[in-house]
């Protein structure tokens, strides 16, 4: 080893206790931030995921306007064609189109106000879970079927089961009255509480027919193969967009607004705790090495009069510091991937957590994902902030003079 | 009581004597009070709010219903009381405020568009100050009475329906029997409120209106009573379960809306939890401090037992040192906490993230609370746990060999 | 009466991989009023015995008596009140607490024992005066030289008129000049008070004053001189 590295490492061991002290310190934060971190964004993804995958899809293609009112004559003319030629360039099935309106749907027993889609039932499967989630009776399948499908709260409230019949009433496009009475073809399951209570889905043709739409719809759903890859998509949507129509590309942030402010407002809750433990580690880290140096004013005025820089001697100081600083690092990161990876096996649950997750899209055990950054990105933040709080009493050494500093005690 | 005299002088000059360890020490542990209690104060604020929109949303801390009300809300549950059978019940039993409603499931149109609504039936006089809509700041006007014929909705409803004060609407439910119920009315007002969603899900109209569109006569679906605290219902709740026989339901609002009831006690938790946290990453640096700080005084510690002092003189001196720099960590830490949360009691904008705090139930406007209950809490944590955590060092002083400590030479 | 007797003492310390022997069976009687010196060169055991009469020190064989009451099996508690109430101290070094001021550091040890504050102050300031300390009663150690130092030491060790004091090595950080009026002030207290003085001195000084002088080698007594006064 280098004759620095020995004698940093050295001067660490002169008070073994203390700087267990700060290492723990350091130890225990990085625990607590890989555990914290890792938790979060494999919530966040979860959220996104859940949200985007059963219905809302990476991004949609509609009139302008229609994402604040969704107004039945805000419409994407020709939705079908639009989204077959989406198919055809973008060379993806993940393309499908959809057209909605609020109606009222009325069982033998009881009268709910709904909200119902026009699909492609031979599309739809491709963008959303929903026609794979159904617990009973069938999805759609052609195109122009008189048929449903309805979420299971639904069902239970307007008391019907696969092959009864519902009535439909709303506005078409025009304004005038519309009517339509459906066979309920299945039902769907989501676990989202909203979907499945008030969503209902029909062939597009059908809807079409019933709501005067004249071949238009309402939004064409678009899934990247990844999130990540949604960005690129947009774009390359955007060129393909019929030229001369008002069209726009909702992109999943605008679609479902609420989901990234809340992964937003979480995070910046969560950044405030994750600073003020950086912030304390900072304080334990700039209380030791200042100790350290002060202990050693004699000594350091020794070594200056043999000729050695205060720059010399401040490197040395973070040098331990970030001696330390490696040592909680490597701990940190071994117990909090350890702890984490634990629980990331077996799950865990808090009380109350079932209630809260539901609302979010999330299921009632969580399972924390241990990522590289989830791993390291915490401890990072806290070596660097050491190495800042360390900076003072480094600097210090500056102001040092070698002969008072001698005959310091 | 004159020993702890002597020891507490000794440590207050002893506290001083490596005065910028003391002051980093005491910017931790401020930093970190101020911390748990500010995050605190921002938190229980938001709760309330999320508590007090969530309740004006249900309304109503203890409410009554038909027993299948709940898992299906139709019409057809209606409670098997006459509404003037429980005016008369519930009108001489004393609550802070009670009424009783229809509440079902409609669809309102306009001449544009059609949405799903949740449709009211209200006695506006009784609801004053039960519901989340200010009357004084409605555009229009608000209902005046039970067969008011006007209807009143939501800002963010009218855009979307194309519709203002004065044009007319219809509504759309089913009565009892099924049939269709529907009927034209006048809007009215247009209401706005906290949460974007109340203002496109809620239609407020005259219960004696709906009560004879729906053909229901002189019934309703909910009872609803509100407490003094929404914190504890305990007693409304028992004096409703008091006034009714079995062929209803009664809840509290934690029963009806469990996302709620849940937020409250898990935020009390977390609250906690987070004084804990943060009081670990401190006491490794109050814990160092001690440590450096009786290892410096060796040889003093070890005259003062020569002198005569017992071990036990010792131990108390470190606690009392230690006591001393959490108590005054504290008092800057409550101090600057109260500093920054005053003037921030006007409310925090975070309309930029409005949005997602809907998501949780949140309003956009944070208003930080500071509860005496918070702030005693993280003191007591903070005092209990740091004497917990000075008795090791503060013993292992106390246990010096006087000879050895006098004579150790560095 | 005797104020200090010591029977058959042993102490052995290792040193690295040495046996040293301290204290070799020796005893040793003092008498009320004495005012002995124990002089050995460095390493002959007078510290060892010193701390061992005062109860700082645990022998491994023997036993030590104070004013007839034996004292190497008592508790620390007991020891720390034994010294406390009837033995004053004077170390080589290291003698004050720091953060308190010379009047505070004489007070300290009577705040302990519980004298009331008023007697307190008075007597402190007395003695301050009689040690030739006045004027720097408000002074921290730190203000003062080390004979400065040394004085309040002995302050402290006499102001509840102990018995016996005990003194180790109390002029090795101090001039002729200084050394000279420690001595006299001990020589006067021993006269005036009957105090018992034992000191641990190899300074030549010391055993000028002294009425009896113990030589001790490898912990062992090699030497027993009466003296008369100088």
């Amino acid at each position: 080893m280098n004759l620095v590295l020995r004698l940093a490492w050295r001067n660490l061991w002169r008070q073994p206790r203390r700087t267990w002290l700060t290492t723990g310190a350091m130890v225990f934060s990085n625990v607590l931030l890989i555990f914290m971190i890792s938790l979060q964004f494999g919530m966040y993804r979860l959220m996104i995921d859940n949200s985007l995958q059963a219905f809302t899809g990476h991004m949609q293609v509609q009139a302008p306007g229609y994402i604040d009112d969704q107004k039945i004559r805000q419409t994407v003319p020709n939705v079908r064609q639009l989204a077959a030629a989406l198919r055809q360039e973008l060379g993806s099935e993940t393309i499908a189109a959809r057209a909605s309106t609020f109606v009222l749907a009325s069982s033998e027993e009881r009268t709910y106000g709904i909200a119902v889609y026009g699909i492609e039932p031979q599309f739809e499967p491709q963008v959303s879970s929903i026609p794979g989630l159904i617990t009973a009776g069938r999805f759609l399948d052609a195109d122009d079927a008189a048929e449903i499908v309805i979420g299971s709260v639904l069902a239970r409230n307007l008391r019907v089961s696969v092959g009864d019949e519902l009535t439909l009433l709303g506005s078409g496009k025009d304004g005038s009255f519309a009517a339509a009475v459906v066979t309920v073809a299945g039902i769907f399951e989501s676990g989202v509480p909203d979907i499945d209570r008030s969503v209902a889905e029909l062939p597009l043709g059908l809807f079409q027919d019933v709501f005067y739409m004249e071949g238009s719809g309402h939004q064409v759903v678009v899934n990247a193969p990844r999130l990540s890859e949604a960005d690129t998509l947009q774009s390359e949507v955007e060129a393909l967009l019929p030229p001369g129509q008002d069209l726009v590309v909702q992109d999943w942030d605008a679609l479902q607004p609420g989901l990234k402010q809340a992964i937003q407002a979480d995070m910046s809750s969560a950044f405030f705790m994750y600073g003020i433990l950086v912030i304390l580690v900072a304080f334990s880290v700039l209380n030791t090495q200042l100790m350290s140096v002060l202990e050693r004013t004699r000594e350091f005025g020794i070594v200056m009069a043999l000729g050695l820089t205060p720059g010399r001697l401040g490197r040395l100081v973070l040098l331990e510091t970030a001696m330390m600083g490696l040592m909680g690092v490597a701990l940190g990161a071994l117990l909090g991937g350890a702890l984490t990876w634990w629980l990331g096996v077996h799950g865990f649950s808090y009380p109350g957590m079932e209630e809260m997750a539901t609302k979010f899209n999330l299921p009632a055990r969580m399972y924390p994902r241990v990522t590289l950054t989830s791993l390291l990105a915490g401890p990072a933040v806290v070596m660097l902030f050491s190495l800042l709080a360390a900076l003072y009493p480094a600097l210090r050494l500056h102001r040092l003079h070698p002969v008072e500093a001698m005959r310091a005690a | 009581m004159r020993r702890l005299r002597i020891l507490s002088k000794l440590a207050w000059r002893n506290l001083w004597r490596n005065h910028r360890r003391t002051a980093i020490m005491l910017g931790a542990i401020s930093v970190g009070v101020w911390a748990m209690i500010f995050m605190t104060a921002l938190t229980q604020g938001m709760v309330t709010e999320m508590i007090r929109d969530g309740i004006s949303a249900l309304p109503g801390h203890v409410q009554v219903h038909h027993p299948d009300y709940r898992d299906d809300p139709s019409i057809t549950n209606l409670i098997p009381m006459t509404d003037t059978e429980i005016a008369a019940t519930f009108g001489p039993a004393g609550f802070s405020a009670w009424s009783s409603r229809i509440k079902v499931p409609a669809v309102i149109t306009s001449e544009r568009d059609s949405r799903g609504v949740t449709l009211l039936g209200i006695d506006p006089v009784r609801e004053r100050d039960m519901i989340f809509v200010d009357y004084d700041e409605v555009e229009g006007r608000f209902l005046e009475s039970v067969d008011d014929r006007g209807v009143v909705i939501g800002h963010k409803l009218a855009d979307t329906l194309d519709t203002e004060v004065g044009k007319r609407i219809v509504l759309m439910s089913q009565d009892p029997d099924n049939d269709i119920a529907d009927r034209g009315f006048r809007v009215v007002g247009l209401f706005h409120a906290n949460v974007e969603a109340f203002e496109e899900t809620y239609v407020f109209a005259g219960k004696k209106t709906l009560q004879n569109m729906l053909r229901v006569g002189d019934r309703v679906t909910e009872v609803v009573v509100l407490g003094e605290d929404y914190r504890n219902v305990e007693d409304e709740y028992a004096a409703v379960l008091a006034l009714v026989d079995g062929g209803v339901e009664v809840r509290r609002w934690t029963e009806l809306d469990t996302y709620l009831g849940t937020m409250l006690k898990v935020m009390d938790g977390f609250v906690l939890v987070w004084v804990i946290v943060i009081f670990l990453a401190l006491s490794f640096g109050l814990v160092n401090t001690l440590v450096m700080a009786v290892f410096e005084r060796v040889r003093e510690i070890g005259l003062m037992l020569a002198l005569g002092m017992k071990p036990g003189d010792i131990l108390g001196q470190i606690l009392i040192e230690s006591m001393l720099l959490l108590v005054i960590g504290l008092g800057i830490g409550n101090l600057l906490a109260w500093l920054t949360i005053k003037p921030l009691e006007g409310g925090i904008d975070l309309s930029i993230v409005a949005e997602g705090m809907e998501m949780f139930g949140a309003a956009s406007v944070l208003y930080p609370q500071l509860r005496l209950e918070d702030v005693v809490l993280a003191n007591v944590v903070v005092l209990i746990l740091g004497f917990l955590a000075s008795l090791s060092p503060a013993w292992r002083a106390s246990r010096y060999e006087p000879i050895e400590a006098i004579t150790k030479v560095d | 009466m005797t104020a200090v007797r010591c029977v058959d003492l042993c102490k052995t310390y290792r040193q690295g991989d040495q046996d040293i022997k301290a204290l070799d069976h020796l005893s040793l009687e003092i008498g009320e009023g004495g005012f002995v010196c124990l002089s050995s060169p460095s390493g002959g055991g007078k510290t060892t015995l010193l701390n061992a009469i005062g109860g700082l020190d645990k022998p491994d064989q023997g036993e030590v008596y104070i004013a007839g009451q034996r004292i190497d099996n008592l508790s620390k508690g007991e020891l720390a009140e034994l010294r406390l109430r009837r033995i004053g101290f004077v170390f080589q070094a290291y003698n004050l607490i720091p953060v308190l001021t010379a009047r505070e550091n004489v007070e300290f040890v009577m705040q302990v024992q519980g004298v009331p504050a008023a007697d307190r102050g008075r007597k402190a300031l007395d003695i301050l005066a009689e040690v030739g300390l006045e004027g720097l009663e408000d002074r921290r150690p730190a203000e003062m030289s080390g004979g400065q130092q040394q004085r309040v030491a002995v302050a402290r060790a006499i102001v509840s008129r102990p018995a016996l004091v005990l003194a180790d090595e109390p002029t090795a950080n101090l001039d002729s000049k200084t050394s000279d009026g420690l001595m006299e002030l001990f020589t006067e207290l021993n006269e005036h008070h009957g105090t018992t003085f034992v000191i641990a001195s190899h300074d030549q000084r010391v055993m000028g004053y002294a009425k009896r002088i113990v030589r001790m080698l490898d912990g062992r007594i090699v030497d027993d001189i009466q003296q008369d006064a100088a």
